[in-house]
């Protein structure tokens, strides 16, 4: 019976052929659960222990080709989609102003994934309570011997016949490594008071000064996130002007954009004279007409300006739209009623803005326009 | 004169030394405690850095009105210092990456330490972006993530290149240089009596075993991390370029910049890689592991490199005036006559016309030549730097917009403060960690291998 | 310092086959070549730049490969070097091929018309040195300093053969030194001369390493090609292996890549800065089916090597390996066109006169090849870096 508690027979090598020598032979005899050990790697090593040759390069290449795809997909997402901003005179998806990018990320993610996955997959570090760790064996081979360890549950193994074989090879040091008997036997710790209370000193450590830092000390100065800035705001008092006001009215006859007073206030005639429809009755225009209309227009002139109110008496039916007085009035006049009013008809120019008014306009031609179709209009 | 025998193969490390020394040379100065020179040197460099710190103070507190930067130029010793180092980090990559790929088997003694120069010129020149931006403190907005703005970043801006280049740079030079700290980390747990350490050693071996199954993963990766890294260390320095030439700024746009900027910063790299390891070569009396032979190779690469450098000025100039572009071939002959002409003459004697001693191999194996000359090519590829991001911008299109950029006394503090920050680390690196790779030179001393034959 | 004979080598002859396929190749191109200067001689001459600008990119780029060799210490291409050695021959053929050009340099260059100069600023200014005194000057130059280095470089290499003399490394050595910056600007003004100066109003100046990269591809494809080739047919024996043909590949892979690099870079700055004196060399190259070319370069001459050689296998398999030396050599043919070709017609053109010409370089490559290997031995026998190029190991 072997002994349970032995890992391995670790057998130490003076020169490079040796341990070369030493692993061809070990594959030889079939042993599968054994390692070669040098300070440093050895060339033709992982064909002399049989080993398959590294795939370490297909993770690169996934994770690679991911950081590309992923960058440029993200690039394009942003300035396409997301936030579309037209930069140079370019079309929004740059892609050799994109390359860059794309490059660097690619290899961030290689590299950083072909690292993290053979030190933490394949190599499972961290391991530092490794049965070879900390005995002569390692200390010899991290500095210039070259090792061989074949481990106990390598199902060749039989102790004596190994002890045999790696002395035929010319080992000059045999150790036998055993695990730890306190370690095999060995509890989780993390609930002993003293690393509680650590933990509990470190909590209060980070809580209070993580408050402090993100509610105080980013807002001392030179911490300057521009809430406050050495300029007037409205309301405030201002020290030179001489009525203290920190806010100035307009210079006497400004005019506010959009706003341009009506030139033709209280002269029809001339407003139809003179007033020309600035827009043309396209689709959308007549669409928009025909919107502002209903809204407003209908309730009284009724939906085809036929003078049909659906108010019901609650006020004065206005005249059709139809007869031939309104019919020979120009646009400018009809701009200009919508615009004044007329009669009892208030104003409607808080209501519709001036460009919808004249879309209006081109709705209500429209509708006379149906009313009194002619053969002409037919063709 | 001493004639090369072609025919053998010339050792990497001299004589045969056992291997056990090397563990001994490059292990106990770190054991050791400093000595007195280490201590006056790190108090020159902590001072340098405090310069530097309280510069970046007042630069917080006032902002970045301190800096000599205004209209029209807008890009003063910030963005200088920026590419400068940038430069600097680019020769370890290289050593570590292309002449790994190239099996240049010299770069073994030098690759360990030229890695870690270069995270910390990386370090150094990443500083100096964020700092630009005014309000270092809102230097987050630089990376792309779902914010309360409802904004993106603008993935056509070379400036947001930069961010990923640079920290990506940054990221996969410092897994490069921890994997391959990893199994000297292991020998160094093994070896060392202390108990902390032990401790600290265990954790960042993270248990390597020198596992010859685990070896084989690891020489792949290395090489798989060695053949990103190479087209990672053109790209770094090539968006850099990017920065200058994509806009229309006379002087800034031309498209050698790429492969010119790349040049210019293993130049500077190799210049500096030299100086540092003329000093460390010599207090750790590891001669034989850092040899004349490898310096000298470095100077090679250096008049290469410099001769490189020497070609853009050349094309640049002759295609200025070729163009027959006046706002072009004005720049030029601003930078050659104008006001700063004595910076354009700095860069062209320090660059191209000194570098042509190591023609003579008895400069090229001459300790003191070289290590003057390799200062005065950091003096020049600084130079460079400086001559084009300012000639450029003072007087370009506009005659009436020209101006004349003077430094304030706080860019000289940062750039002081920079040095130090470089030295500083530097001093702590080489006093914790193995500054030359055990395994990698245990693995190309004579008669380390075994001998080919039975195996093939 | 002498190197004993390191290998007892037995050259074998090449087959006469081979001699008669060069000449039925030089015959059928340079009848077609005749026939298109006489049908269309400005499409022929701009077709005969195509030719010359590959065959200078094989024999400079075939120079460069030693001097690189000899410069960098390397010792796995020594074994191969003289196949560089024979190709770089092409030089002075190429000196010749350009002759017919200048019967028509005024087809080819619009700089040479006096009254468009007078007429054009630009041009005006530019005329100090674009105009044909000097450009011949500059050819013959070129030329002359070349053939100079190359004679030089290689009488050495061959003396050493019988000698084993280790004074003609060290010769070289310097010799390599020097020639490597004399390269570097020779060939830049050679590409602005040949190529860039036909649209004389563009400007760039990476265009010289845009250039360099292709010669370097083109010689290394031509290099391997002849190598693989030799190799199958038993030539080299049994001393190449697996080693030495995946550090040509990897060679190969990376200036794949390289170019890649210069003509993004190149791409990019001109596309990214939108100045109209430098987009409309590329807008050229992207209407009238020239984008078709423009696409297929990208997929032809990065995306295809890139994956063919990425994976290692593909650098050690000579099969596969000479495959993608074919179409590298290819690729390198279709740059040229591009760069060439949208300047004498604005819409996409291919015909029998452009199938002519590359018929007869590839002839005359072969043709110069199956000459120079009588007069040298394959192998540098007496080279003291052989030993240790062939027992080279990864």
């Amino acid at each position: 019976m072997q002994d349970a508690r032995l890992y391995s027979l670790s057998a130490i090598f003076q020169t490079p052929d040796e341990i070369a020598h030493a692993a061809e032979q070990t594959v030889e005899r079939g042993y599968t659960a054994f390692d070669v050990h040098s300070p440093y790697p050895l060339h033709g090593m992982p064909r002399a222990m049989g080993l398959k040759a590294s795939k370490l390069g297909y993770v690169t290449l996934v994770f690679g080709l991911s950081g590309a795809a992923l960058a440029l997909f993200f690039m394009w997402w942003v300035n396409v989609i997301e936030y579309p901003l037209v930069i140079g005179g370019k079309p929004l998806f740059q892609l050799p102003a994109f390359i860059p990018v794309t490059f660097e990320v690619t290899v961030l993610m290689a590299a950083i994934f072909t690292v993290v996955g053979m030190l933490f997959v394949i190599f499972r570090f961290p391991n530092t309570s490794h049965q070879l760790h900390d005995t002569p064996y390692m200390k010899a081979v991290s500095s210039d011997k070259y090792g061989l360890t074949i481990q106990a549950l390598d199902p060749l193994f039989d102790e004596e016949r190994v002890r045999e074989f790696l002395q035929d090879l010319g080992a000059v040091e045999i150790h036998r490594i055993q695990f730890d008997a306190e370690e095999i036997e060995a509890r989780p710790r993390i609930f002993e008071p003293r690393f509680v209370t650590l933990l509990i000193l470190v909590a209060l450590l980070v809580g209070p000064s993580t408050y402090i830092i993100l509610n105080h000390v980013l807002y001392m100065p030179p911490f300057d996130w521009m809430m406050e800035q050495q300029k007037i705001n409205p309301q405030m008092k201002s020290e030179l002007f001489a009525d203290g006001f920190g806010m100035r009215s307009p210079v006497e006859g400004t005019v506010a954009r959009g706003h341009l007073p009506y030139p033709f206030k209280g002269q029809p005639d001339l407003a139809g004279k003179f007033l020309v429809n600035p827009i043309l009755p396209t689709e959308s225009v007549l669409e928009l007409g025909k919107k502002k209309y209903d809204t407003f227009c209908s309730p009284c002139h009724g939906n085809f300006g036929d003078g049909d109110s659906r108010l019901r008496g609650q006020f004065p039916n206005p005249p059709t739209l139809h007869s031939d007085k309104s019919r020979g009035w120009s646009d400018g006049m009809i701009f200009h009623v919508v615009t004044e009013g007329q009669n009892i008809m208030p104003s409607y120019a808080s209501q519709i803005k001036e460009r919808d008014r004249w879309a209006v306009v081109h709705y209500v031609r429209a509708l006379l326009r149906a009313k009194h179709a002619t053969e002409a209009d037919l063709r | 004169m001493s004639f090369v025998d072609y025919s053998v193969e010339p050792p990497v490390v001299e004589g045969k030394p056992p291997l056990s020394s090397i563990d001994d040379a490059i292990i106990k100065p770190i054991d050791a405690k400093p000595t007195k020179a280490w201590f006056v040197a790190i108090a020159v460099s902590g001072t340098m850095l405090l310069i530097g710190a309280a510069s970046l103070a007042v630069t917080f507190i006032f902002g970045v009105g301190m800096w000599g930067v205004n209209q029209p130029v807008g890009w003063g010793f910030d963005i200088v210092n920026f590419v400068f180092w940038v430069g600097i980090g680019h020769a370890g990559t290289l050593i570590s990456a292309i002449l790994f790929l190239l099996r240049q088997r010299w770069r073994t003694g030098i690759a360990r330490f030229a890695e870690a120069m270069t995270i910390f010129a990386v370090m150094c020149a990443g500083l100096f972006p964020l700092i630009h931006t005014g309000r270092p403190w809102l230097d987050g907005y630089l990376m792309p993530y779902p914010n309360q703005h409802g904004l993106w970043i603008n993935f056509t801006s070379p400036l947001v290149w930069d961010v990923f280049a640079v920290s990506t740079y940054f990221t996969v030079s410092a897994i490069f240089w921890y994997v391959g700290l990893i199994p000297d980390f292991a020998t160094l747990r093994d070896r060392t009596v202390s108990r902390i350490k032990k401790i600290v050693y265990s954790i960042l071996s993270l248990g390597w075993r020198h596992s010859n199954r685990h070896w084989q993963h690891y020489e792949m990766a290395y090489l798989i991390l060695a053949g990103f890294a190479t087209p990672l260390v053109l790209s770094v320095h090539t968006i850099v370029s990017f920065d200058f030439a994509v806009s229309i700024i006379p002087g800034w746009h031309t498209t050698i910049f790429p492969p010119y900027f790349v040049a210019g910063a293993v130049f500077s790299g190799f210049a500096m890689v030299q100086n540092m390891l003329i000093g460390i070569r010599k207090i750790y009396a590891i001669e034989h592991i850092i040899t004349i032979d490898h310096l000298e190779k470095m100077n090679k690469i250096m008049i290469t490199t410099g001769m490189m450098v020497g070609y853009a000025y050349g094309m640049e100039f002759f295609i200025a005036w070729y163009s027959g572009n006046s706002a072009e071939t004005f720049v030029f002959f601003n930078r050659a006559l104008g006001p700063y002409a004595w910076a354009y003459w700095t860069m062209v004697i320090c660059n191209v016309v000194f570098p042509q001693l190591f023609w003579f191999k008895k400069i090229r194996r001459s300790i003191p030549a070289m290590f003057v000359i390799g200062v005065l090519v950091n003096v020049g590829m600084w130079f460079e730097r400086f001559v084009i991001v300012v000639t450029s911008l003072s007087r370009d299109y506009l005659p009436s917009s020209w101006g004349f950029y003077v430094p304030s006394i706080y860019d000289i503090g940062i750039l002081i403060g920079s040095f130090g920050l470089f030295f500083t680390l530097l001093l702590l690196f080489v006093k914790s960690m193995p500054v030359v790779s055990i395994s990698e030179v245990k693995g190309v001393v004579e008669g380390a291998q075994p001998s080919h034959g039975g195996s093939h | 310092m002498k190197t004993p004979l390191q290998i007892e080598f037995q050259q074998k002859a090449l087959p006469t086959r081979l001699t008669s396929l060069a000449w039925v190749m030089i015959g059928a191109g340079a009848a077609l070549a005749v026939a298109a200067w006489y049908v269309d001689g400005p499409r022929a001459a701009f077709n005969n730049v195509v030719m010359f600008m590959m065959l200078a990119s094989i024999g400079i780029g075939s120079l460069f490969l030693i001097s690189l060799e000899y410069v960098a210490g390397a010792v796995w291409s020594t074994p191969m070097r003289r196949v560089s050695e024979i190709l770089a021959f092409i030089i002075p053929v190429t000196g010749v091929a350009a002759l017919p050009m200048f019967l028509n340099l005024h087809d080819l260059f619009h700089w040479t018309h006096a009254e468009a100069v007078e007429a054009d600023a630009i041009l005006k200014g530019k005329s100090p040195y674009l105009n044909v005194t000097f450009f011949g000057i500059r050819f013959v130059a070129t030329f002359a300093i070349w053939y100079l280095f190359y004679h030089f470089i290689t009488r050495n290499s061959r003396k050493q053969d019988s000698t084993g003399d280790q004074l003609f490394t060290r010769r070289n050595i310097r010799l390599s030194a020097i020639f490597i910056p004399v390269f570097a600007v020779t060939v830049t003004f050679l590409a602005i001369d040949w190529i860039m100066s036909l649209e004389p109003h563009w400007f760039s100046t990476i265009f010289g390493v845009y250039y360099f990269s292709g010669t370097m591809l083109a010689a290394l494809a031509a290099a391997t090609i002849a190598i693989i080739l030799l190799h199958e047919n038993g030539y080299f024996g049994t001393l190449l292996r697996r080693d030495h043909f995946y550090s040509l590949g990897a060679l190969m892979f990376a200036f794949v890549n390289f170019w890649a690099y210069i003509a993004f870079s190149q791409y990019l700055l001109i596309w990214y800065a939108n100045l109209p004196e430098e987009t409309f060399w590329m807008t050229r190259r992207w209407e009238g089916g020239w984008e078709f070319l423009s696409l297929a370069l990208i997929v032809v001459h990065f995306v295809v090597p890139y994956v063919g050689l990425l994976a290692q296998e593909a650098k050690m398999n000579p099969r596969r390996l000479k495959i993608m030396a074919i179409w590298i050599l290819f690729a390198h043919f279709i740059d040229l066109y591009w760069l060439v070709m949208p300047t004498h017609h604005e819409s996409f053109f291919f015909g029998w006169m452009e199938v002519g010409f590359p018929l007869l370089s590839v002839g005359i490559v072969l043709l110069v090849f199956i000459l120079r290997y009588r007069k040298t031995s394959l192998i540098p026998t007496g080279d003291p870096k052989l030993k240790r190029g062939l027992d080279f190991r990864l």
